[in-house]
């Protein structure tokens, strides 16, 4: 089926209660990730700036921990790792080279698109075409979820 | 020069006719590397338009054919010619046999596919093989070369793709073109990436006053929450204030995806007195119901 290119981790969806949908496994994993890192965050009391990096720096650590099937999850934990120390990884492999598109003006713009694109994803940079578009869909999912998870936590804390 | 149904009949007939006789030049291995260089030709050939991957005789539309030979070599080849009868039809399946030895001989070097040959499109049906290659149907008025077929099967692909996006990302039904879905595309993935920054920065501002009893709950409790669904009885409905959520100026995109399923459905077991429990108990139903996850059931 056309959905298993983004749907890596299709699974049968049956009634057995060991089975989950890959929604519900990763949203566990996202929380069972954030948590744990929230208390510790919480136990150590930092200025609230820095907390605020932090929090952030752990949300996106969660994500990636929790979709590590997928490559851009690699890609965010380098950056994770790597913005401790000052970065100057990013390799531009352009995406000119890889489109093999006729120059004129619609495709112009298309290949501008998905330069953008390239930027929004955790490790565009380094994809062609069809792996970026492959890694979008599920990207778009796994961030779907987060923001329900962490609207959840908000939520019931206030 | 058309040809009648009839004729056309009457070639493949012959040409089954002269095919033993053809494969015993070629000796044991010839039928196997006839057919290598057969399925080849079906996916590179500027002169070999008129093979294409039809069963059937009935659906071909013919037109005029003129084919040049340029290069003409070996021994072998002028037996071939010898062999077969003089039809104006075989003179044409000849030639293209000989080549077809000739590309054998030479290596199946491309080299040997280009040419000035002036050969238009003429389909009539083929004893090519399917092989296991990436099949691509060449329609009518399209080349066949290798590159063309090649570029052709790798933007269907990105169109596969680019369908599969538009059902995940909301909103992309109306805009039709790849650069208005990716624009959507775009705008999506910025919005959602805003919502985590901003959710997160209020997580910050909330953090000390979370407690967490999440790992009070035990794995059965969840498991419990999710197999009774089907009996839970709603006792607290938890309805959010959609409004609240400040980041709505995207008017266009569709967040029913994130703000539908608010509503909780507690199963009657798991009364707990901790509202922390209660909560994430809710937190998993809310996630568990909504249309995301039917996504990944969704075939």
């Amino acid at each position: 089926m056309e959905r298993q290119m983004i749907n890596k981790k299709k699974r049968v969806f049956s009634f057995e209660p060991t089975k989950l949908p890959p929604s519900e496994v990763f949203t566990r994993k996202y929380i069972s990730h954030l948590v744990p890192a929230l208390k510790k965050l919480n136990m150590g009391k930092s200025s609230p700036q820095i907390n605020q990096l932090t929090v952030k720096r752990e949300v996106d650590k969660a994500l990636a921990l929790s979709a590590q099937e997928f490559a851009w999850s690699r890609f965010l934990l380098q950056k994770l790792s790597s913005s401790n120390n000052p970065t100057t990884t990013t390799s531009s492999s352009s995406i000119q080279t890889q489109i093999l598109e006729r120059s004129n003006d619609e495709d112009g713009e298309i290949e501008e698109k998905l330069k953008e694109l390239q930027k929004l994803l955790p490790g565009g940079e380094e994809m062609n075409v069809e792996e970026i578009l492959t890694e979008i869909g599920n990207y778009i999912k796994c961030l779907e979820l987060q923001t329900s998870a962490l609207k959840s936590i908000v939520q019931d804390a206030t | 020069m058309d040809l009648s149904v009839l004729e056309r009949v009457n070639w493949l007939q012959q040409q089954q006719m002269v095919s033993p006789d053809f494969f015993e030049i070629l000796g044991s291995d010839g039928r196997e590397e006839l057919k290598r260089v057969e399925s080849y030709l079906g996916n590179n050939n500027d002169e070999m338009q008129g093979f294409r991957h039809y069963e059937t005789i009935d659906g071909c539309i013919s037109r005029t054919s003129s084919f040049q030979m340029e290069q003409v070599k070996n021994n072998e080849e002028n037996r071939v010619i010898a062999l077969q009868p003089k039809r104006k039809t075989e003179g044409k399946t000849e030639k293209i046999e000989n080549k077809k030895k000739k590309i054998k001989t030479e290596d199946e070097t491309e080299s040997s596919m280009k040419g000035k040959s002036n050969m238009s499109n003429s389909e009539t049906s083929s004893e090519i093989q399917k092989r296991d290659y990436i099949h691509v149907r060449a329609r009518r008025g399209e080349a066949t070369d290798r590159h063309s077929l090649a570029e052709r099967a790798r933007r269907e692909k990105l169109s596969k793709k680019m369908k599969c996006l538009q059902d995940i990302v909301p909103g992309c039904n109306k805009v039709t073109g790849k650069a208005g879905m990716l624009d959507e595309i775009i705008n999506y993935v910025q919005s959602l990436q805003q919502q985590v920054e901003f959710l997160s920065m209020k997580l910050s501002v909330l953090n000390p006053e979370l407690e967490f009893h999440i790992n009070e709950l035990s794995t059965k409790q969840f498991q419990a929450c999710f197999t009774d669904l089907p009996e839970a009885v709603s006792k607290q409905p938890m309805m959010v204030d959609a409004s609240s959520f400040p980041l709505q100026q995207h008017g266009s995109l569709d967040y029913s995806l994130i703000n539908s399923n608010q509503t909780t459905i507690l199963s009657s077991k798991d009364q707990t007195s901790s509202s922390w429990e209660i909560h994430s108990q809710c937190l998993y139903n809310n996630l568990r119901t909504d249309s995301v996850s039917s996504f990944f059931s969704h075939k």
